[in-house]
């Protein structure tokens, strides 16, 4: 009988039964729906959220006044303006006037102001130190220091200002304090390759593909399993030797199930994307980058194909295995070995942007077809449009050549009896 | 009644990986309108016999025609003529019986499938049940689910392993007289195997005793008796057993 009809009578039969297996359809639809926008929320908004416990010691608490100058400090400005801002950002902030707090292990950051702050800094021959403590290993520390470190920068520079026009007045010049003081400036802007300066949204665009190389590791998971149930489920219940006996190939009965298998991994893609959307429109209103400059259509379209070829390739690899195996649960473990190759390169491919890897790390990489399933989502974004093509390409022969050479080792014999 | 020889089996050997010789040279024929059964004890080769006819495992050796096609170098040809139900073989479970029939009836590129799939109802003898799942049915149900997936199709050869194993009394001659009833309709051929020797002389036109992959004796239910001086096949089979033991 012609492959088509034989394929098309077994996708019906699996469908129909996937379609009646709620459970199943259910999980891998939720699975992704939820991680993605949670992994996107506890990434970033937790992190925002974790409370950190910062202390202002001053040990000055005076106000020094220069008379020459004709200027004030005063360490309590530092402290209270150190403060304010900091609560602004959402940080707790206690001060104090003993340096025994610093001994509370809660303290993540701690500003000391020491005594002789205020008569240091407004002096015309030494500077005022003031120290900044972080504990190690907390992640949101390092921004609370940053923060305090931009207060400090903007407190100095108003009295250096502050200075520098009492100096002018005193001396009677003409001149501008940022003659004085930056006479050589420099500025960066971060661009894309073609040259031009990158937006927000571009950068949230780049975010929002890197999520999308994650979410390759949502749609494989399930479209294996399904595979091996599919086929050990079969031997397991009793339902294989009956589909064997009949006039049509085992591999037409795997491929069927594959291309099942592949829908389901489809499914969750949408599901996938539905949830990456539902995240960047929180991201969108609270970035206020336009929705549609984030998210691209065609970059979607990308991902959807690339999920297939990425699915079909897993399986391909894992097939040999699960066709040898008694079952469901070695089938699993073996499999797991496959995807689990699988997650390492797309969890690395959120962090890494492969597409810059030296050529001697990067071209062994390309005998994994995963490696071409991030390059064609990172070369997209990152502007190379025809790389990403290439690599599209690469991916899908790859992933048919597996096929072909995982479906030679299918016979009917070893498909109804596996080996203990 | 019988015809012409339509199954022939010849020097039948299978050694599997492990190294088991679980069939040591069979050889018989089966003719058209025939009921041939197998006959053994726990492990004799009956089920790995059948599923080498049925083109699901391959001989060690020997060979196996079916209407002059060579079953082992041309399965799928000799599929479409054969009706292959397994010893143990499960339904869908979220499938309907009427599913089932549908599926297998497009599987084998049936062409009036309305007609197929009504005569796959009529044997299973399910009525308003066949539009529950599957899953639902009793034992007795599923195994008639099965025989009517294997016999709408009217093939030309039935092998039935354990057709009635695990039914109760009266689940087990429904079945019974479906098998019967289909051989006199059609005038094809089965080949089964049982462990119920009133199910056998009840059905069979001829049996083979198969002891450690080999038949050691056949004949109609009759002339066995006779052979062993036995009042029935049971005993028959007892007193060959222990001849060959
Ligand atoms: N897949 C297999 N691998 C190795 N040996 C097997 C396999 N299947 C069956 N055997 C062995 O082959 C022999 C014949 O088994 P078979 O299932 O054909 O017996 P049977 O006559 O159908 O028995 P039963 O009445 O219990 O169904 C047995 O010794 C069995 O252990
Ligand atoms: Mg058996």
């Amino acid at each position: 009988m012609s492959f088509t009809r034989d394929l098309g009578v077994l996708l019906w039969k699996e469908l129909l039964d996937l379609y009646r297996d709620r459970r199943t359809l259910f999980t891998s639809i939720l699975l992704p729906l939820i991680s993605l926008p949670l992994i996107g929320f506890m990434g970033i908004a937790l992190v925002e959220q974790q409370p950190v416990l910062v202390a202002v010691v001053d040990l000055d608490n005076t106000t020094a006044r220069n008379q020459l100058l004709n200027i004030t400090v005063s360490s309590r400005w530092l402290a209270g303006n150190t403060t304010r801002i900091l609560e602004k950002f959402g940080y707790n902030v206690t001060i104090s006037h003993s340096i025994d707090i610093v001994k509370n292990p809660d303290i993540d950051v701690a500003l000391i102001i020491p005594k002789g702050f205020s008569r240091n800094a407004s002096s015309l021959n030494n500077t005022a130190r003031v120290k900044v403590l972080r504990r190690a290993g907390v992640q949101a520390a390092v921004r609370a220091e940053s923060t305090i470190y931009s207060i400090i920068n903007v407190f100095s520079r108003n009295i250096s200002d502050a200075k520098l026009n009492a100096v002018i007045r005193l001396l009677g010049l003409n001149a501008t304090i940022p003659a004085l003081r930056n006479p050589v400036t420099a500025r960066t802007e971060v661009v894309g390759i073609s040259g031009q300066p990158v937006s927000r949204a571009i950068v949230l665009r780049n975010a929002f593909a890197r999520i999308l190389v994650l979410a390759f590791s949502f749609v494989v998971t399930p479209a294996a399993s399904y595979v091996i149930d599919g086929i050990i489920g079969e031997r397991e219940r009793k339902t294989i030797e009956l589909l064997l006996a009949s006039p049509t190939t085992p591999q037409r009965i795997i491929y069927a199930k594959l291309v099942a298998a592949t829908l389901l991994g489809l499914i969750t893609a949408l599901a996938d994307i539905i949830g990456l959307v539902v995240y960047m429109v929180s991201v969108s209103i609270v970035s206020g980058v336009p929705f549609g400059v984030i998210i691209d259509p065609l970059l979607l379209i990308l991902h959807s194909i690339t999920a297939f070829f990425t699915i079909l390739s897993t399986i391909s690899i894992a097939l040999p295995f699960i066709t040898r195996t008694r079952g469901i649960r070695s089938a699993s473990n073996i499999v797991s070995l496959v995807t689990i190759v699988a997650l390492v390169f797309f969890f690395t491919g959120f962090f890494v942007d492969y597409i810059r890897l030296p050529s001697e790390i990067l071209i062994p990489l390309y005998l994994i077809p995963f490696t071409h399933s991030i390059l064609v989502i990172q070369g997209y974004v990152l502007g190379y449009v025809s790389r990403a093509l290439i690599h599209l390409a690469v991916l899908s022969i790859a992933s048919i050549a597996l096929l072909i050479i995982a479906s030679k080792t299918i016979n009917t014999e070893k498909l109804l009896i596996a080996p203990l | 009644m019988t015809g012409r020889d339509m199954l022939v089996v010849n020097d039948l050997h299978k050694i599997y990986d492990d190294g088991t010789h679980a069939v040591k040279g069979l050889s018989f024929t089966l003719k058209q309108g025939e009921i041939y059964g197998l006959i053994g004890p726990n492990g004799a080769g009956k089920s790995t016999t059948l599923r080498m006819i049925a083109t699901l495992i391959k001989p060690t050796r020997g060979s196996i025609y079916l209407n002059g096609v060579d079953v082992v170098k041309e399965p799928l040809k000799a599929r479409k003529m054969i009706g292959y139900l397994p010893e143990e073989a499960e339904v869908y479970p979220r499938l309907t019986g009427r599913e089932h029939l549908l599926f297998y009836a497009r599987l084998y590129g049936i062409e009036n499938i309305e007609e197929t799939v009504e005569y796959g109802a009529e044997i299973s003898g399910l009525g308003d049940k066949l539009d529950k799942k599957a899953g639902e049915y009793s034992k007795g149900m599923k195994r008639r689910l099965l025989l009517a997936l294997v016999l709408m199709r009217s093939p030309q050869l039935a092998i039935l392993d354990e057709p009635t194993s695990g039914l109760d009394v009266y689940a087990s001659v429904r079945v019974r007289r479906i098998i019967k009833e289909y051989v006199s309709k059609t005038g094809h051929s089965v080949i089964l195997s049982s462990h119920n020797m009133l199910e056998v002389e009840y059905l069979c036109d001829r049996v083979s005793f198969i002891i450690n992959g080999k038949i050691i004796t056949t004949g109609s239910p009759s002339e066995l008796k006779a052979r062993y001086n036995a009042l029935n096949l049971e005993e028959a089979f007892v007193k060959a057993v222990e001849e060959h033991g």
